[in-house]
Formats: C-alpha cells, structure tokens, sequence
C-alpha cells in the first residue's frame, strides 16, 4: 500500500496551484460578476497540457491519467471552482471520443479539444429527467446515410459556447451516440440557465430541429450510446464533481483558518477558542476523508479498473465530497462571522458553486442508488 | 550559431514557511525539517532567460545547482520548464560551505560540463541573500559579470547590451560572450512547466558529481573552504504590535490621525 503522490504528481500540484493563484485568484470575482465564459484562461490551461491530461498524446493530450486529472480539478476548484467545472462537462465530450470514437473522430475533435481550439458539450438530459436518461424522447431517425435529430436537451453545461456537441437520441427503441457541429442546420442554442453557482459556465436547453447529420458522426457502436454516455458520465462527470467538491472545500477550509488565527476576540485570536476548534477539525476530518475516496476512485481508474467496476467507488466520492462541500463552506461562513457572506472572502460564492454540485453527474440520490444496488448484489 | 547555456540554481526552504523556521539552541543551525524547498525565486528568472535565449538563438540549456541529494527536485523542476540537462554537485564535503566555498564547486561543475558562452544566475537568494556567488562564481572563471540585471539585448549572437537596474536609475552595458549575468525580477515572467515537461522530466537523467569528479580541493570546498564563519544565529523578536482599527473609513482615518499624534508619529 502506498499513499504518497509520485514525483510527478508533486510538481503537477504545484505548477497548478500556481497557475490556479496566479491567473484565477484575482479573475474570480469578476468572472463570477459578468458571468462570461473564459475562452483565454481556458486556453491556457490547455496549453499546460491540463485540458487533455487524460487524452493520449498522439491526439494532443498529455496522458497523465485519472489521478492527475483529480489534482488538476482539486488545485483549480480551490481557487475558482467554476473552471473546475469546466473540466467535469468540458471533459465528457473529449473522453466520449477518446473511448469511443473512430480514429477520424479522434483526429478531427479529440486533438482540438485537447487544444482547447475548440469546446464542447455533452447532452443527455431532457425534461423526461436526467435521473432517468432512458425516457428521453429526442430521435436519430436514419434517412439513406444521413441521422435526422428531433428532441431538446436540457441543462447542457458549456451549451451556449460549445462548438461540437455530443449527444444520446433514440433511434427507433436503440440509443445512439452522435456529433453535431455547431452551425449545422437545425441545431439551435435555447436559453441560457440562471443557476446560483458556477456563474461563467453557460448551462443551456439544445434544440434540434430536423438537424441532419452524415452517418459518420455515430460515436461507438449503434445501440450502444447511453452505455458510452453513462461510462463517461460515471469515470469523468462523477470525478469531476467530487474533484470540484473536494477543492471548493479546501479553499474555504484554509481561508477559515487564515481568518480564525488572524481575528482577534477577548485580547487573543478566535482560533484559541475550543468551540471554534471543533468546527475546524470536523472540516478537517471531512476533507480528509473526501480525499481519499477521490483519489481512490481515480487511482482505480488509472489501474485500468472500468466505471461499471468501480460503480460504489466513484459514487461515494462523489455524495461524501459533494455533502462535505456544502457543510465545510457554511462552516466557514459561520468562522467568517459577518465577513462570510461578503464576495471579498470568497467563501460564499464557493458554497454557491457546490449547491450546483449535488445535481451535477448524477443526483446524490442516484450515487446512493448505485451504492445500494451493489450492497444488494 | 548555437549557444551553450549555464544556469545555476539553488533549492531554498519556501519563503512562505519561513515563520515556521526554528533554531537549535545547542548547535545554533537553522531547523529545516518539514519546511518544503522551492526553486530560489530569482533563480526561476534566470531559467527563463536561458530557455528565451535558447529558443531565440538555438543551443543547449544545462542547470546546475549544489546541495544535499534531495536538491534534485529542483533540478527535476528546472527540467520540467524545458531545461535540456541538469547536473547535480553533491558531495558530503560541500557541507557548510559559504558564498566563496560553494562558488569553488560551481566553477568545477562547469569546467567539468565543458564548452560553455553564457552563465546565468539569480541575483540573490532568499535564505542568504548576499549575492556573492555569482561574482565570486566569474572570478574563478576569469569571464566578466554584470549583476542586476533586468534586460539583456542582443546586438549580435555574440554581443549584448544589458541593464543593470540600480537605486536611482539605470546603468547600460555593452558586453561580448563569455559573461555571467545575475538576474533579477521583471527581467521576464517565468514559465509555469507544461503537463508534458512534467512527465518528461522524469525521463531525463541528472548527473551527479562529488568533489573528485570536479577535481576541487578540499581546502576550497565546505566549511574548510570558508574564509566566513557563522558564529551565531538568532530569532528576531519583534516587539512591534499591531493595532486595528474598523468602522467606516471616514471615522477610521479621523482615529488613525489622532492615534498616529498621541503617538506623537505626525
């Protein structure tokens, strides 16, 4: 057994922790103000190698695996959890055709969203339930060599800006995978969502209507595609946001800590009294523990371990760390006293993001579902 | 034209630990268990430079640094920016060395490495901060060196123009290769390593030289090798107490003028 971080994984915290206190500290608010999505910080980080951190080289990603990608969303989602959550939707699209596409398909999407030239979304949802993908009701219907899309996607993350799309639609009683460009006719882009959190990641309803697309924009087998989009959902989504979770967490953990040695109640700092204490260390504790169910998981995954194997893994990682970052924020609003909900601090607009969170890659109802089902097995 | 690129570094206990820093009362050394070390900040400078410098001209970067064996992580880092080799001068000999006995090694090392055009250094470091090392460092090379310098421009491949930043101005030097230059910040912005260089890094191999390796002296090397001694080391105790003021900035700048006058500081 072996707990440590390589070499690598060391140097990989600290460039984007760097990176994440050099770049987003101080765009954070601004960005959470305006509410635009970062096309320029995003590029940078994809020329970091962090957007395709674990897409293979050949195709423009850096190949560094499950356990990198959880350090890369940690590091960042301390600082600005919406990036993070960038890299939990951005990266379903790419790990759908880095699992599941045709060499062509690679070449022509993976490589430009590992370059980050390009973006893209991932559409299940409809209004029939995100909990339940099986009852959707946008069709493929196959017309000579070409798809014929019919439907609406709801709550899309990165609808509003993705340039491909990655989409499940039903064709006759089979579930296909597929991609759409953006500017195919037909395709539209409906009202961007007003969520509390995650405030410059666009979340948009998809409408196609009649869009055509070539035979060739299948991904994966024919029949096969909520399999493909639950495998990514699962490996990328899930992780994604218990990473996200697990660095909103610790980025108001240690503000609540900075706050409580440096305030000054009866002559002393607040972090002497007892009470306050017990706050820190439950977060503490919590955090911990969050860990290692993220990292876990994630080392399961580089191990070669399948999402449908390690379904309870991925599933507790990310109800315990998604929980943790609700109660460690309000927390730390409470050790914050009057300054906890002022934007300055930071901290409330973490708590913001991680309410987005408990629905995000699956319910926590869902993760307990899935945990359920194994314990009955 | 390609340019052979020295640069030489030195690992550091991260500033941002410094508080948590303690002292031996018995042997008077610095404690440095559990405080991690960091690349020394304006040596980071000079690492871009050499990679801006090689990227424009072509060439070879090589890093050096001397320490313990764990001073290979920041040479591991070095290489993670894009540093095409490193070599690590270690030896329990070096051991207690100052400016001068830590100089004698690095000009060894880099006679040892061979052909070199350029040295480059940070200016100073932050736990000792003389900035001796590298003068000391061209001396026993018999090259020439300009010290704060913020930028280099180059007339030729051969022949720069640099400016040296000093306190009330600005002082221009025309200089031909060899030279060793010590940097200091906003000579550039460094480079944060890629994913890639990261995973690169670990491939590359880093060599090792001990004092016969260098073929250094011992009466030039470590604690013998120093003309200086450290005779003792104390903790600054500051007697300094802050005071804080809240409310509205109007009546805060009002308390603040008649604290300052009771204080009679205005």
């Amino acid at each position: 057994m072996d707990f440590s971080f390589t070499r690598q994984q060391e140097m990989l915290i600290n460039m984007v922790r760097e990176f994440a206190e050099k770049e987003l500290a101080p765009k954070a608010l601004d960005l959470d103000e305006k509410g635009e999505f970062p096309h320029d910080i995003i590029k940078k980080m994809a020329q970091l190698g962090l957007v395709g951190i674990v897409s293979p080289k050949e195709y423009g990603g850096s190949d560094m695996g499950h356990v990198a990608r959880m350090i890369a969303i940690e590091e960042v989602s301390r600082i600005y959890p919406p990036l993070g959550f960038f890299f939990q939707a951005g990266q379903l699209a790419i790990y759908m055709f880095q699992m599941f596409g045709t060499d062509e398909q690679k070449k022509n999407c993976l490589t430009p969203l590992c370059k980050a030239e390009k973006v893209a979304c991932t559409a299940v949802t409809e209004q029939t339930g995100g909990s339940d993908p099986s009852a959707m009701q946008t069709t493929a219907k196959l017309v000579g060599d070409d798809y014929i899309l019919n439907g609406r996607k709801v709550f899309i993350t990165l609808g509003g800006v993705a340039d491909i799309c990655c989409l499940v639609a039903k064709t006759d009683d089979k579930f296909n995978a597929f991609y759409v460009e953006k500017g195919t006719p037909g395709y539209e882009i409906g009202r961007r969502e007003n969520h509390t959190g995650m405030r410059c990641i666009p979340v948009n309803e998809l409408i196609f209507t009649d869009c055509r697309i070539p035979k060739s924009n299948l991904i994966g087998q024919e029949g096969r595609g909520l399999v493909a989009a639950l495998t990514v959902i699962a490996g990328i989504g899930r992780m994604g946001a218990a990473g996200i979770a697990l660095g909103a967490s610790r980025g108001s953990y240690e503000a609540a800590v900075k706050f409580a040695k440096e305030r000054e109640l009866y002559g002393k700092p607040i972090i002497n009294l007892q009470g306050l204490q017990f706050m820190l260390a439950d977060m503490n504790v919590d955090i911990e523990a969050a860990k290692w169910l993220c990292y876990y998981a994630e080392w399961l995954l580089d191990q070669g371990k399948s999402t449908r194997e390690i379904g309870s893994e991925i599933s507790r990682a990310k109800v315990f760390s998604s929980e943790v970052a609700i109660r460690t924020n309000i927390k730390a609003i409470q050790i914050l006293g009057g300054y906890g909900t002022t934007s300055e601090y930071h901290v409330v607009r973490r708590l913001k993001d991680s309410i987005e969170l408990l629905s995000a890659g699956g319910t926590q109802e869902i993760m307990r579902v899935t945990i359920g089902r194994n314990i009955m097995a | 034209m390609s340019l052979n690129i020295v640069v030489c570094i030195k690992q550091v206990p991260d500033p941002e630990f410094f508080s948590k820093i303690t002292i031996d009362p018995v042997k008077q050394t610095i404690r440095r268990e559990g405080i991690p070390t960091i690349i020394n900040p304006l040596d980071k400078y000079a690492l871009e430079e050499g990679l801006r410098i090689k990227e424009r001209f072509s060439g070879k970067v090589t890093v050096l640094s001397m320490g313990p064996p764990n001073a290979r992580e920041v040479l591991e880092e070095a290489l993670a920016m894009g540093i095409d080799d490193a070599a690590l001068l270690c030896d329990g000999m070096f051991a207690g060395a100052d400016t001068l006995a830590t100089a004698y090694p690095l000009a060894g090392g880099i006679k040892k490495l061979g052909n070199f055009d350029l040295i480059l250094c940070g200016n100073e470091t932050v736990d000792g901060a003389t900035g001796q090392v590298g003068p000391q460092l061209a001396e026993l090379l018999g090259i020439p060196h300009i010290t704060f310098v913020n930028e280099i421009k180059w007339t030729n491949e051969r022949e720069l123009i640099v400016n040296r930043a000093l306190e009330r101005g600005y002082m221009k030097l025309q200089v031909s290769l060899p030279v060793l230059i010590s940097v200091v910040k906003g000579i550039n912005e460094p480079r944060l390593p890629t994913v890639l260089g990261i995973m690169e890094a670990a491939e590359k191999d880093i060599k090792s030289f001990n004092a016969q390796d260098i073929d250094v002296s011992e009466a030039n090397v470590g604690l013998d090798g120093s003309p200086t001694r450290v005779t003792g080391v104390f903790e600054h105790q500051s007697k300094r107490k802050g005071e804080m003021l809240e409310g509205l900035p109007e009546d805060i700048v009002k308390r603040a003028i008649k604290r300052l006058r009771e204080l009679n500081a205005i």
